[in-house]
């Protein structure tokens, strides 16, 4: 019936099908291959990932530990009574109940060496402990004080320990005193709760990470305050009411410029403006707030704009059709649609910003500050700066706070980011 | 939602700016900038006299001598720093900057001595160098060995190139990078003073100073001078895993890590607390600060911060800044900088 | 009746004409394409009257001269081959245009007389009388009460909350959805079926009580039980609003509506009654399209 030619032709072709399957394998090991370096690409990713939390929690993770040692301390009535409560003499105290402890060491040098296997703050401690019950004074008590950052660090095994005495740190009289306080069981790693609830100190055994934390937590509470609106504002003026001209074209250029832009840039802009021009204080973390949120605020608008334009148009137009004005449309549609985007964006920026210290460095947040700030004025350092400072202090044990340091700000920095993931999931809507 | 977040702002901005005038107008902490090296030091002694006493702990700024100095001399007033330390003495330049801007009475507090190490891992052999050597291994240009009074590109691969008794070791140096005050210490200290060893060098300061510092300040760039970054802990890191290699820098993390390095000797001393006190080391540098005398009467503290800095268990041969590295003034010139501190006497004019 | 349309004779025609390119040639029939329209546009009982109407997006010209009016209680159908300029027509009725980046509508339209395209017009007030009901069903992303109560609330059109579920209530039953959605107000618009969705779109809008509801292509997502429902719904919405629809179906068409547009490459080349026109259709390129030789 059909007509012949054609089906001849159609018997000369091959047909469509062994066609098909004779590329399919070509095609399934391409696709394989395919797999295969998306497959490699993520699990070198994750390698390299492992390795640097392996090598940080490795050397981090035993400054969550610290070495203290039981001492009996005389509360001597006298000799607290002598100065005023204040002034007195705690780490005398201390250096007393050592002496009590090795009565043999009798020398100047070796009365030296004897008092260096305590914490220098462990005077300050004893001090804390008066105050806080001053009805122990006149009677023994045992207390555990903070063991020098040495003796601490050669009972985590940080240091090596050889024949020749003058090779490291500790002198051999010193190790035979460990070795008899530890016979004694008045050695022992303890939790460090300093780590979590001390500023920063000299020392590394009394060196904590809450000064930097609470200057961390200001900075960012003024960072987040000044971008979060702006940067909405900004984004939504941007992306629902301005023209499509040449000069928010200009704009929009310069925002993605801006959000390149080195962050020391930041730095030296703050220090001229805020510092120079205004007049606010050094080191205060309004102004590392306020040059943050300068930071972070290119970051904020591309993806508050991001967000805003996700949101379908028919939703628009659904608000507009039933007489919304325009700014109902967007303040009751939109940007609640936008928000869980614009609220990741607010969030990954605030991470960043948590994480920077390059611009802090030029209003003169990267400093030595002991006490714990109170204010948006007190002068204040920052997570991501005590570690820069700690890795760069010459005391060993200040390696692995630096490290445990890092772990924290890792933690904070996932708390974030999961925050973020949550905000998405929780508020994400499907149309 | 909106508009909460809206009204927030406001507030906390209204906040922080009354805050910031209040701020502005007293300060109750003592504010100190300044040298890298002193660093360590000033901060030990604002740790102890904060907690030890009723006032704030000062808040110290690690911004490089030069760059305190800036801050330091940029006016009298609660936003400019009280006190700024420096691993040198201030230039005259300086001085009169801070004139300029009303900074008038300028008290100089010399607090003790740093050393400059050259050191290498425990794993190998010490050394002993010349400053001589120092400067024909690590200059860019050296006299030509072949004699004559001219330059070469520096042709030395080995530190036996050098010098016949040094060890036959390629020579691979970790040091900090030219912002770093250690570095300028260095340059003045081991290399102006080996070239010096040179007399034709030498009769050249005085003639043309500036060729003489481009031979004398000038480091090598093809990589037997490694520029490590100003994190001392990572060149010792670096020398640990690299036996041949060698580290410049402060004494204080020779004295932290000496289970791990050891210091070479130059010129035949080896650089110890000791030699390094007595003066008899060549490469030490002597460490200052400077306080306004116009904020003393302001800023509540000044007097008692001076006055613990310069306290024996402080500044003494066993106080408590020796244990970190600093090496003590000789007792009479201890006794005479307290003096001066504790009375606020400014410094003559320059 | 062509005698009286004769001003559709324009130089724009032309150059619209040059711009949009020639018809294929086996439906054109002499010069049919610069033609008037053909049949009655015009009712003695207008609503909205529209003469002379041009829309440009940027340089292109989507909408020709056309000129038509929507009378009073009726429903008017527009059809005509995808990309012919329906929508784009549609919306200049609410000036949904507007929100366009570029693009220009001129010709005068009126709502009872008063030009909606003039100075002192708002078109917030406008958009609340001219309802639209979109292709999509797009609900709010807030529940079936919220979606409904919107309009009202943002209009003021409720003095208390017992007002306002009344509205709600009444919107939704003549939406015919009431029953099934009365024990789930609080749920989600979007977790209904799209049939009920656009029930819902539909109760939305005319919980604001428009005079003109604007339909494009209300029913071509729905499957054709949600698609008769809608039908039945539009019958009766008939007796109190004036209706314009736009479909591509024409048996829809038929069922629905008493005079039919039919435009063709921006231009409205016939209207009528409805049912002469897919019985008697006077323009060739018309006969065409609803005989299903192109579309
Ligand atoms: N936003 C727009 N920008 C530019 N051209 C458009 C736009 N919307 C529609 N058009 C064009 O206008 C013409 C008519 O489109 P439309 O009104 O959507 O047709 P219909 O609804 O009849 O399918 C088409 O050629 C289309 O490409
Ligand atoms: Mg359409």
């Amino acid at each position: 019936m059909s007509d012949p030619r054609s089906s001849q032709d159609q018997s000369n072709r091959p047909r469509t099908i062994d066609l098909v399957n004779a590329g399919l394998a070509r095609r399934y090991r391409a696709e394989r291959r395919f797999r295969l370096y998306g497959l490699s690409a993520i699990s070198a990713s994750l390698l390299v990932l492992a390795l640097l939390l392996g090598s940080i929690v490795a050397s981090g993770y035993s400054a969550f530990q610290q070495t203290f040692i039981r001492l009996d301390i005389v509360l001597d009535a006298d000799q607290l009574r002598t100065n005023n409560l204040r002034q007195a003499n705690y780490q005398g105290l201390v250096k007393q109940s050592l002496s009590t402890l090795f009565p043999a060491a009798v020398g100047r040098s070796e009365k030296r060496e004897l008092y260096a296997l305590v914490s220098s703050g462990a005077g300050f401690q004893i001090r804390d402990l008066v105050f806080a019950s001053p009805e122990l004074i006149g009677k023994s008590v045992p207390v555990w004080v903070p063991a020098d950052d040495d003796v601490d660090m050669l009972v985590k095994g940080h240091l090596k320990v050889d024949e020749k005495a003058e090779s490291h740190r500790l002198t051999t009289a010193q190790l035979g005193w460990i070795e008899q306080l530890r016979d004694q069981g008045r050695l022992s790693k303890q939790f460090n709760s300093a780590f979590f609830t001390n500023g920063d100190s000299r020392e590394p055994e009394t060196a904590g990470i809450r000064g930097a934390f609470t200057g961390s937590l200001f900075t960012v509470v003024v960072t987040l305050l000044l971008s979060f609106p702006v940067g909405v504002a900004a984004a939504v003026y941007l992306e629902e009411f301005a023209p499509r001209n040449r000069w928010t074209d200009l704009i929009e250029v310069n925002i993605n410029n801006l959000a390149a832009v080195p962050s020391i840039v930041y730095g030296l802009l703050g220090l001229a403006v805020f510092l120079n021009f205004f007049g606010l204080p050094r080191s205060a973390p309004l102004v590392g707030g306020l040059v943050l949120a300068l930071m972070t605020l290119p970051t904020l608008i591309i993806a508050g704009r991001a967000a805003l334009q996700s949101v379908p148009p028919s939703i628009r137009e659904a608000a507009l059709g039933v007489g919304a004005s325009k700014m109902q449309t967007v303040l009751h549609h939109v940007l609640p649609l936008a928000l869980p985007g614009i609220l990741t964006g607010a969030i990954i920026g605030m991470a960043r910003a948590l994480g920077e210290s390059a611009p802090l460095l030029m209003i003169g947040m990267v400093a030595f500050i002991v006490d714990v700030p109170g204010g948006f004025n007190d002068p204040a350092t920052v997570l991501p700066v005590q570690i820069y400072l700690w890795a760069d202090s010459p005391e060993r044990a200040f390696v692995e706070r630096t490290s445990a340091a890092i772990l924290v700000l890792l933690a904070f920095l996932i708390m974030m980011n999961g925050a973020a993931v949550l905000l998405r999931k929780k508020f994400e809507r499907r149309w | 939602m909106f508009r909460k977040t809206v009204l927030f702002t406001a507030i906390a901005l209204a906040a922080a700016g009354f805050g910031t005038a209040q701020a502005q107008s007293s300060r109750d902490y003592i504010s100190i900038v300044g040298s890298s090296t002193v660093y360590p030091f000033a901060t030990v002694v604002a740790e102890q006299f904060g907690k030890g006493s009723a006032f704030k702990t000062p808040k110290i700024e690690s911004t490089g001598s030069g760059g305190g100095f800036k801050l330091f001399c940029a006016g009298v007033g609660v936003q400019h720093p009280d006190i700024t330390n420096a691993s040198r003495a201030i230039k005259a330049s300086e001085i009169d900057t801070c004139k300029a801007n009303g900074v008038a009475e300028i008290v100089e507090v010399k607090i003790g001595y740093d050393g400059i190490v050259l050191a290498n891992s425990r794993k190998a052999k010490p050394m002993t160098i010349s400053r001589k050597d120092i400067f024909l291994a690590l200059a860019k240009q050296v006299p030509d060995p072949k004699g004559g009074e001219q330059v070469v590109a520096n042709p030395y691969r080995t530190w036996q190139d050098v010098n016949a008794a040094l060890p036959a070791v390629k020579i691979e140096v970790l040091g900090p990078p030219p912002t770093s005050g250690t570095r300028d210490a260095f340059l003045e200290l081991a290399m102006e003073d080996g070239a010096k060893h040179f007399p034709w060098i030498k009769k050249m300061e005085k003639e043309d100073a500036k060729q003489f510092k481009s031979i004398a300040h000038t480091i090598r760039e093809d990589g037997a001078f490694i520029e490590a970054g100003e994190n001392d802990n990572l060149i010792v890191q670096k020398l640990e895993a690299n036996v041949n290699a060698f580290g410049i820098f402060g004494f204080s993390f020779l004295d932290q890590n000496s289970d791990k390095i050891q210091g070479s000797l130059v010129d035949g001393i080896e650089p110890t607390f000791e030699a390094i006190a007595k003066g008899s080391y060549p490469l030490s540098r002597p460490l200052f600060f400077y306080v306004k005398k116009a904020h003393a009467d302001v800023i509540p503290g000044i007097k008692q911060y001076l006055n613990e800095f310069t306290s024996e268990k402080a500044w003494g041969g066993d106080g408590y800044l020796a244990e970190k590295g600093m090496i003590p003034m000789p007792d009479a010139e201890r006794k005479q900088y307290r003096a001066a501190a504790t009375a606020l006497k400014a410094m003559a004019a320059k | 009746m062509i005698s009286t349309l004769s001003f559709v004779h324009s130089g724009a025609v032309k150059r619209g004409l040059q711009a949009s390119g020639a018809i294929p040639s086996r439906f054109t029939v002499g010069d049919a394409a610069v033609q008037p329209t053909v049949g009655e546009p015009f009712s003695d009982q207008a609503r909205m009257s529209c003469r002379q109407v041009n829309v440009y997006y940027g340089a292109k010209q989507s909408i020709i001269d056309v000129s038509l009016d929507i009378g009073r209680n009726e429903v008017v159908a527009m059809i005509g081959p995808s990309g012919c300029g329906k929508s784009t027509f549609i919306r200049c009725l609410n000036r949904m245009n507007d929100t366009i980046p570029g693009c220009r509508v001129d010709g005068t339209i009126t709502l009872d007389g008063v030009d909606i395209y003039g100075k002192e017009i708002d078109v917030v007030p406008l958009r609340a009388q001219v309802g639209m009901v979109f292709q999509k069903p797009n609900p709010f992303p807030k529940s079936i009460y919220q979606n409904v109560a919107y309009g009202p609330k943002i209009h003021g059109l409720a003095q208390s909350r017992a007002e306002l579920d009344e509205i709600v209530e009444t919107s939704l039953r003549r939406a015919g959805l009431w029953d099934e959605v009365k024990d789930r107000l609080d749920q989600p618009g979007t977790s209904l079926s799209g049939g009920q969705q656009q029930r819902l779109c539909i109760a939305r809008t005319i919980a604001v009580s428009p005079e003109v509801i604007l339909m494009d292509e209300p029913c071509s997502a729905l499957d054709p039980i949600a698609t008769s429902v809608i039908e039945d719904l539009i019958g009766e919405l008939k007796s109190q609003y004036s209706i314009a629809i736009v479909t591509h179906s024409m048996q829809q068409a038929a069922r629905v509506s008493q005079r039919t547009a039919y435009l063709h490459l921006g231009k409205l080349l016939e209207v009528g009654q409805t049912e002469r026109i897919f019985t008697r259709p006077r323009h060739p390129l018309t006969e065409a399209y609803i005989t299903g030789r192109f579309g």
